[in-house]
């Protein structure tokens, strides 16, 4: 009895073919795809749709050819704007591509896990704001790495005393990303569903479009406390 | 009278046959009972070492592994390493998790030894020494039979287990920290026991002893 459930528990967790890869991050089906790069950022393709986490709740697919000769040289151009020395302070040392990526049947533009140092990035993710949305994802990485720099009590006290964050970031239908004219503290909508994707919001906003959020923040107070938050947090990592 | 009958060519030929069948079979089952057949033995006694206090010997099925611990890249795991051979603690300890022609790792002190082995918590035990620091060098190249300490989660968590690894591994280079290398004697951790379709094994390969060259 005891030898059938060890066979089963050893059937139903590893029928996936285990690599040197799955070893070190925990994420089956990938393959190297970029090693050698200046900041020490690890690139690594899918090559089969992988299932991970908890109740296999996290799902991906495989990279198409076409897709990855186009997205690829995006996301290095913006992730090469970070220094090998910033990114092992923050936890970031692999970068995962894949398509179509859900968790818990919501689709996601990346899912990051600073204790296992890792980035999963879908290519699909809206055309209009892949770019920016790298950055929002890196900020995911340096919060959860430095949670008491970016508190979110004190986030939360800059806006109004009636503003309410959702519950979650997904049980919320606050997820549209084009900027506001009109920001009245928050940058988009979805800046509206929790702190840390407030911050991540007005943290994207600075590295892709820093004149106009700047020059937004000149009329609004709110923003230009988090824009000075977020800008002395990120000094106080870069001082650490 | 009783007439002699010559073998004809074609019959001859399937004697022949026959035989050499029988022989080849016979190899054949000898040679696959016996994994370790062409495993080069490693004598100790025909080895020069240069810095001796470095060199540890893990015996395995199939035959003596060479070991040269890398004092200088990895002071405080390398010191945590051979002060768990000095006192024994790798003996019997087993191969349980193993990635066929890629690595092989043991030193599970808790839930790892093969005469008390612990299907259920494998690859939890600790040693009871507390978790080390990572030792990480970007310089370090891992080649095909680095050992490097195993880690439980993040950073920072290693303790006592180790992998060797049995290819080139550029991945890993900056990532695990590198306890030594295998100079003689990864031959005989290529045979170490796999499973199809599962990295864990069930009824594992173990180290016989483990001790240090002085």
């Amino acid at each position: 009895m005891r030898l059938l459930l060890i066979l089963l528990l050893l059937l139903q967790t590893n029928l996936l073919k285990a690599n040197e890869i799955n070893y070190l991050l925990n994420i089956p089906n990938l393959k190297t795809y970029k090693l050698n790069n200046a900041n020490g950022l690890k690139y690594l393709n899918t090559y089969k749709n992988f299932r991970i986490g908890t109740n296999n709740n996290i799902t991906c697919d495989k990279t198409t050819k076409e897709l990855l000769k186009k997205k690829f040289p995006l996301i290095k151009k913006n992730l090469d704007i970070y220094k090998s020395e910033f990114l092992k302070k923050i936890n970031l040392r692999f970068i995962v591509l894949c398509e179509n990526l859900f968790i818990s049947k919501i689709n996601t533009a990346g899912i990051p896990d600073h204790k296992k140092r890792t980035l999963i990035l879908d290519l699909n993710f809206n055309e209009k704001y892949f770019e920016r949305v790298l950055h929002h994802e890196v900020f995911h990485i340096i919060n959860d790495s430095f949670k008491n720099i970016f508190d979110e009590e004190i986030w939360s006290n800059f806006n109004n005393k009636e503003f309410q964050y959702a519950e979650c970031s997904t049980c919320s239908d606050r997820l549209a990303l084009n900027l506001y004219d009109e920001t009245n503290g928050f940058l988009t909508e979805y800046s509206k569903s929790i702190p840390s994707e407030d911050m991540a919001e007005v943290y994207s906003f600075l590295i892709t479009n820093k004149i106009n959020i700047k020059n937004k923040s000149k009329k609004d107070l709110i923003l230009f406390n988090k824009i000075k938050f977020i800008e002395d947090g990120i000094n106080k990592i870069y001082n650490f | 009278m009783i007439k002699k009958v010559k073998a004809s060519l074609s019959e001859k030929f399937l004697l022949l046959f026959l035989i050499t069948l029988g022989i080849f079979s016979f190899s054949f089952f000898f040679i696959t009972k016996n994994k370790c057949f062409f495993v080069k033995k490693v004598d100790l006694e025909k080895i020069q070492f240069s810095k001796s206090e470095n060199i540890v010997v893990m015996n395995v099925e199939c035959g003596n592994v060479i070991i040269e611990l890398f004092s200088n890249t990895s002071p405080n795991s390398v010191k945590r390493f051979k002060s768990l051979i000095e006192k024994g603690s790798y003996d019997r300890s087993a191969f349980y998790r193993v990635l066929k022609d890629t690595l092989i790792q043991a030193g599970d002190l808790e839930y790892g030894n093969i005469d008390n082995i612990n299907y259920f918590k494998i690859g939890s035990g600790k040693s009871g020494l507390g978790n080390l620091q990572s030792e990480l060098s970007n310089k370090y190249n891992f080649e095909e039979g680095t050992l490097a300490l195993a880690r439980r989660d993040g950073l920072n968590t290693e303790d006592s287990e180790f992998f060797i690894i049995l290819k080139n591994i550029p991945l890993f280079n900056g990532e695990f920290t590198p306890v030594g290398k295998v100079i003689y004697g990864l031959d005989a951790l290529k045979k170490i026991k796999s499973a199809a379709k599962s990295e864990y094994v069930l009824r594992p390969d173990y180290i016989n002893y483990f001790k240090l060259l002085k």
